[in-house]
């Protein structure tokens, strides 16, 4: 059986030999497939890496709450696509936030609620910033680099806000407007603090750290009405009571919320799941893209295999009439598909990567390289080979070998 | 039932079409093959020779009628079987010579050893050996397109031959050759019929027969004189595999290829 594989390879690879273009084009409708599948992989693969970094950097003994359930099986994540979920309410509460403090173990809580809202002070207009409200608990949980003046704390809830570095730059033209005033909603507030500038565009708050204003959650309530909570934040006394405590989390809010279970609590790498809902809906999009494209390339390998069996119909007769089992014929054409859509997930794992360094470039994500992503496309090709290979090498089989020795040489 | 028959059909049929367009390319048709015999198939065109000589190189079936090869009733075996029995009982020689054209001439020689399962070397040493039988030991590395119409043939006999097959079908083998190269391609299969080879050919040609053990006019589907100009106690006796390796070692060491020089 091996002689014949052997031999099965031998002749494929002669028969791909000989039509290099053809079967170069071939492999090249593949190869962009699987380029598109593995830049896709590569990218969001980069974005969860960094969250994953962010969140072991920040330390082990973190929890999150977020709104609604996890989203984690295909229908929900459909109904995600179809949904402006945007808009919906959140579904956590201030009071939510008082009964997690309550929890044991638990040494910290930072409710995190954004909003977008227009900016003023005496010379410049920002028309829609993004506006983060928390609590002083945040700076415990998640230290950030203060370039000026201090964060948030119990004395100056009131009127004090801290703003990023960039939006520094564009209200103030400065980078220490520290003690200068801004106004929104009618309310003017005190700048205390300016962020460093942060490198990573990326974080588990879903935040770009450099464009926000921090403020209290509860003046922020006061002014706005209503606000949204994207997610809690909690940091508890160590990491061996990680999953406990994360439990017990999740059975007082269920508890206190009179059995609603339509929120999440996440510890571990399971932070970094929901990056960005929107970062999943464009990935899955562009993914069902890819997988279109990968099917293009299929029926491309299809299409030159029954030619292929078109063109070799003689030779098949003459195999048949020297021994050649219908088995040893499908074989025979199989590895041929299998390898010309081979060869093309080996140049579309190239191509795809080097696309990735090329949009690393220009943008904050490094590519991301590991085997289950080159395992997920090799098997991937593996099934789009036998997929598409079946019929024509079923065709080439099941071909009379007196009428295939008639055919035209 | 005598060891020496290699072929029995026992009313085989072969219809095409139905009912009112209903044709027959054989009609009731026996024939008993024995060991040795060269048999020359003749007719008119359309009595069923080429018909006759698929279903007994199994591929075609009949459509009613019994065939038994070497003891074993094929007449009703699976597709698969059929392609074993042909890998290892039947080497086929093809008016149009039907080489692959993109593999080498000793590839095409050692296609049958493909489907037997044996290793490259072996098959190409096999092959070797066979091409050096008919003096093309210079030709193995030449594609098909390279050569002439009457070496064409040769390698075509080469490659019938490798497997060592209990039966060779020819289906007018000199039928695109001129009459020197069909000379020596008649030469080729008499040598190789001394060897004690069963060969059964089609011919259209009434020159050839006398090369033959027995001819058999065909028309209609049916045998229509059949006559042994060589009694079945005088047919060559096959000789032992092991003789034979004997004899193509020592004509190696001689430079010499054929079993016929001794």
């Amino acid at each position: 059986m091996s002689m014949l594989f052997k031999t099965h390879y031998r002749l494929a690879r002669a028969s791909i030999k000989q039509n290099r273009t053809r079967s170069f084009l071939t492999c090249l409708g593949i190869a962009i497939g699987i380029a598109s599948i593995v830049l896709i992989l590569s990218l969001t693969g980069s974005i969860s890496s960094l969250i994953k970094g962010e969140v072991k950097e920040i330390g082990a003994d973190l929890v999150v709450v977020r709104p609604s359930r996890s989203k984690d099986t295909v229908t929900s994540f459909v109904e995600e696509l179809t949904m402006a979920n945007t808009f919906e309410k959140s579904s956590l509460s201030l009071v939510d936030v008082s009964s997690i403090s309550s929890v044991e173990g638990v040494t910290a809580v930072a409710p995190i609620a954004i909003s977008t809202n227009t900016l003023k002070n005496e010379d410049n207009v920002i028309p829609s910033a993004t506006i983060m409200g928390t609590t002083p608990d945040f700076n415990v949980i998640e230290p950030l680099a203060l370039k000026y003046g201090v964060f948030l704390n119990d004395k100056n809830t009131d009127s004090a806000v801290v703003i990023g570095h960039n939006l520094a730059l564009h209200l103030y033209k400065s980078s220490n407007p520290i003690g200068r005033t801004l106004s929104f909603l009618g309310q003017r507030f005190i700048v205390v603090g300016v962020l460093d500038e942060i490198e990573e565009g990326v974080n588990f708050d879903n935040v770009d750290f450099n464009n926000v204003l921090f403020m209290d959650i509860n003046t922020m309530q006061s002014l706005m009405e209503s606000i949204q909570i994207q997610q809690i934040n909690v940091r508890i006394l160590n990491t061996s009571i990680l999953e406990p405590v994360a439990n017990n989390i999740e059975k007082t809010l269920k508890e206190n919320r009179f059995g609603d279970t339509n929120f999440s609590v996440a510890y571990g790498d399971a932070i970094a799941h929901p990056a960005s809902n929107l970062l999943n809906i464009i990935s899955g999009m562009l993914a069902l893209v890819a997988g279109v494209s990968l099917v293009v390339g299929g029926i491309g390998v299809m299409n030159i295999m029954l030619v292929s069996v078109a063109e070799r119909t003689h030779e098949i007769g003459i195999r048949k009439a020297v021994g050649a089992s219908a088995h040893n014929i499908m074989m025979q054409f199989m590895f041929e598909a299998l390898i010309l859509s081979g060869l093309g997930c080996i140049l579309g794992i190239f191509l795809g990567y080097l696309l990735a360094f090329l949009v690393s470039v220009f943008t904050p994500f490094s590519p991301f390289i590991s085997w289950e992503i080159i395992a997920i496309t090799f098997v991937t090709t593996i099934a789009v080979g036998i997929l598409f290979g079946t019929y024509p090498a079923l065709k080439a089989a099941t071909k009379k070998p007196i009428e295939s020795l008639r055919h035209y040489q | 039932m005598d060891d020496n028959v290699v072929i029995k059909l026992t009313g085989l049929t072969k219809r095409f079409g139905y009912g009112d367009t209903t044709s027959f390319a054989l009609k009731d048709f026996d024939l008993e093959v024995k060991r040795g015999e060269f048999i020359m198939i003749m007719g008119p065109s359309g009595c069923g020779k080429t018909t006759l000589l698929n279903i007994i190189g199994l591929l075609d079936r009949p459509t009613e009628g019994e065939y038994i090869l070497n003891g074993e009733d094929v007449s009703d075996i699976s597709s698969s079987r059929q392609a074993r029995l042909r890998a290892r009982k039947i080497g086929f020689i093809f008016q149009d010579f039907n080489l692959i054209q993109n593999l080498t001439v000793i590839e095409n020689v050692a296609l049958p050893l493909v489907y037997v399962n044996r290793p490259r070397t072996v098959r190409l040493k096999a092959a070797s050996n066979a091409l050096g039988r008919f003096h093309l030991s210079e030709k193995e590395y030449y594609r098909p397109s390279q050569l002439s119409g009457g070496q064409k043939q040769r390698v075509a006999i080469a490659r019938a031959i490798v497997s060592d097959p209990e039966i060779i079908l020819a289906d007018e083998p000199t039928g695109n050759l001129d009459s020197r190269s069909s000379n020596i391609v008649m030469d080729e299969l008499k040598a190789i019929h001394e060897e004690g080879n069963t060969i059964i050919m089609v011919t259209h040609n009434p020159a050839l027969t006398v090369y033959a053990t027995r001819v058999i006019n065909m028309l209609d589907g049916q045998i229509h004189t059949d006559v042994k100009t060589v009694e079945d106690h005088d047919l060559p006796r096959p000789i032992a595999a092991k003789t034979r390796k004997r004899f193509n070692r020592r004509a190696l060491k001689k430079g010499r290829f054929n079993v016929d020089a001794f």
